[in-house]
């Protein structure tokens, strides 16, 4: 298929570059001049299909390529990691990773591991280091969670408390990994001072503690470890017709103002808060805690006078007779604002199960409710990326246009 | 007239945890669908501070702040028994603390399809759970429905 082939290319260029970039260390000897250097190949291919445990729509996907530090045979790429930038750092799925990455050991002792928190359940499995490669680019050593990892399958009760489904194979995780790629450098932020039930100190695998840990020890969003074009992101996606398609492939664009294929250009800026959230007004409301989300598979939010699906199974999904096009401002925390965005709401029911768009799993009107202890949020997800170029810088990171963390389109 | 006179839960609270440390773990494992006077055990189980209680129309909230900062709510019916419970924060609070005999359920309750990591909602009989957010902000809420005090805004309930 095409999309893969498109992948085995992008494959081809990483492991091409990487051995340039190789060598290097050692004493003694001539060293050869060096060759000039061309751009660093800074554009991974990606796409939208089913997701390997067939039950994916609206999830976008890429392939990683992670070594065991230092090695350069010790190798393995995987495909069907989620881009995901409402979260931060590389997450593998033991049950398809070929290699044994080392764990992190912490100075106090005892081996690095971490109970990741989704909303409808968490993951368990150690921080490992891995070299990290996408397209041309390299990340050393990056801290990265080996998520239901056979060593370490005794969960801490106070992780498996905080409820829901464990998220530890392919089969529940809905990928065999996801790339936490968003506006930020590390998954907790402060958790080298606060303990927040995210990161624990196993003495013996079957026996771990909640610990503090070093920012740099922490699961890293591996572009903020890449030697170049480390500043954030950009994904671009092809405008998809209403009705969707069945995938959809587009690139995500490493580096932002950093080379000819990255430029800001007259992109809008709008930062976002201390938890990456933005403002958007929907029904003449202001939303204070919204966010733009490439990890979200629909468009969520609350709308009393949309009706939504009868059947049981999708009944968090909007039902509307007639397709509804509605519009919505986003302004960021720099008060930035964009007006005049419009977005469809289909009928979810028709959209999932008749014919053609029943095989189809690029779905841009596929929309449902938040509860409505959360009237605050507005949820844009995957489908905000279709037919646009969105930029996504990294905190303190800066760019022609201005400083993460942001997002600009 | 408030349901309750503020200085009850805090003598509440110190019967509570004379109790619980008679007592052991049995009284501290409940909070929805329990007396209010768990919520007590649960700010003890959680390592965590009662941050305030308010006495709202027809019901009364216990806010606990969390150590690893996840604010926490308790919901209390005119009939003393916790209803509700709801949270946001940066992590998800001890759920098997605080909805007691219900979590279980929760926990063992098929989730959606397609695949959604964002959102939870889960009706099974009188449970109803709740949540949506992202990495470092996470929210959501459990209640019982037959347990609403009459006349009670689901808005509220955050």
């Amino acid at each position: 298929m095409a999309f893969m082939r498109a992948l085995r290319v992008g494959l081809g260029a990483a492991i091409c570059v990487s051995a340039i970039s190789c060598g290097g260390g050692g004493g003694g000897g001539t060293t050869p001049i060096p060759p000039p250097p061309g751009p660093t190949a800074n554009t991974a291919s990606v796409v939208v299909d089913q997701g390997p445990s067939a039950n994916s729509v609206n999830t976008l996907f890429t392939s990683v390529k992670v070594c065991v530090p230092g090695s350069t045979t010790s190798c393995q790429t995987i495909d069907h990691i989620q881009v995901d930038t409402g979260s931060y750092g590389l997450r593998l799925l033991a049950p398809v990773l070929t290699l044994t990455l080392p764990v992190e050991m912490l100075s106090g002792g005892g081996s690095l591991a971490e109970c990741t928190q989704f909303v409808d359940g968490y993951s368990w499995g150690p921080v490992a280091l891995a070299d990290v490669q996408m397209a041309g680019e390299t990340g050393k050593s990056v801290p990265v969670q080996v998520i239901g990892d056979s060593r370490f399958t005794s969960v801490p009760a106070q992780c498996s408390s905080t409820g829901g489904t464990q998220e530890d194979t392919v089969a529940t995780f809905g990928a065999n990994g996801i790339l936490g790629i968003g506006p930020f450098e590390t998954d907790c932020g402060d958790c080298d001072k606060v303990v927040r039930n995210i990161y624990y100190a196993c003495a013996t695998t079957s026996n771990c503690v909640e610990t503090l840990v070093p920012t740099a020890m922490q699961t890293t969003n591996p572009v903020t470890r890449f030697a170049a074009d480390n500043n954030g992101i950009i994904i671009d996606l092809p405008t998809v017709a209403n009705a969707g398609a069945v995938t959809l492939t587009g690139s995500l664009i490493f580096g932002i103002d950093t080379q000819s294929d990255n430029k800001s250009g007259t992109q809008t800026v709008l930062t976002v808060d201390g938890t990456a959230e933005l403002a958007m007004t929907f029904n003449g409301t202001t939303l204070a805690n919204s966010f733009i989300d490439s990890g979200s598979n629909g468009i969520f939010f609350a709308d009393s006078n949309i009706v939504t699906c009868t059947n049981p199974n999708i009944n968090t999904f909007y039902c509307p007779a007639n397709t509804l096009t509605l519009g919505l401002s986003i302004q960021g925390a720099n008060g930035v604002m964009v007006n005049n965005l419009t977005f469809n709401v289909g009928d979810a029911q028709t959209i999932l199960s008749t014919a053609p768009t029943n095989t189809y799993f690029v779905l841009p009107e596929l929309a449902g409710t938040l509860p409505a202890g959360n009237a605050g949020t507005f949820d844009y997800g995957l489908a905000f990326f279709y037919g646009k170029r969105v930029a996504v810088a990294v905190e303190g990171n800066k760019t022609s246009v201005g400083t993460g963390p942001y997002f600009a389109f | 007239m408030p349901l309750f006179r503020p200085n009850d839960i805090r003598i509440a609270a110190h019967l509570s945890a004379l109790l619980v440390a008679a007592l052991g773990p049995r009284l501290a494992c409940a909070t929805l669908g329990e007396p209010e006077i768990t919520v007590q055990s649960d700010v003890a189980q959680l390592r965590a501070s009662i941050k305030s209680s308010e006495d709202r129309v027809g019901f009364r909230v216990h806010e606990i702040q969390l150590p690893g900062g996840t604010l926490l709510r308790e919901f209390v019916a005119p009939d003393g028994n916790v209803f509700a419970v709801a949270w946001n924060g940066p992590t998800k609070p001890d759920l098997r603390q605080a909805l007691g005999k219900y979590f279980d359920i929760y926990a063992s309750a098929p989730r959606a399809t397609p695949k959604d990591r964002r959102h939870m909602n889960i009706q099974q009989g009188d449970l109803i759970v709740q949540g949506s957010g992202h990495m470092r902000a996470l929210s959501g809420r459990a209640y019982l429905a037959s347990a609403l005090p009459s006349g009670f805004n689901l808005g509220e309930l955050h």
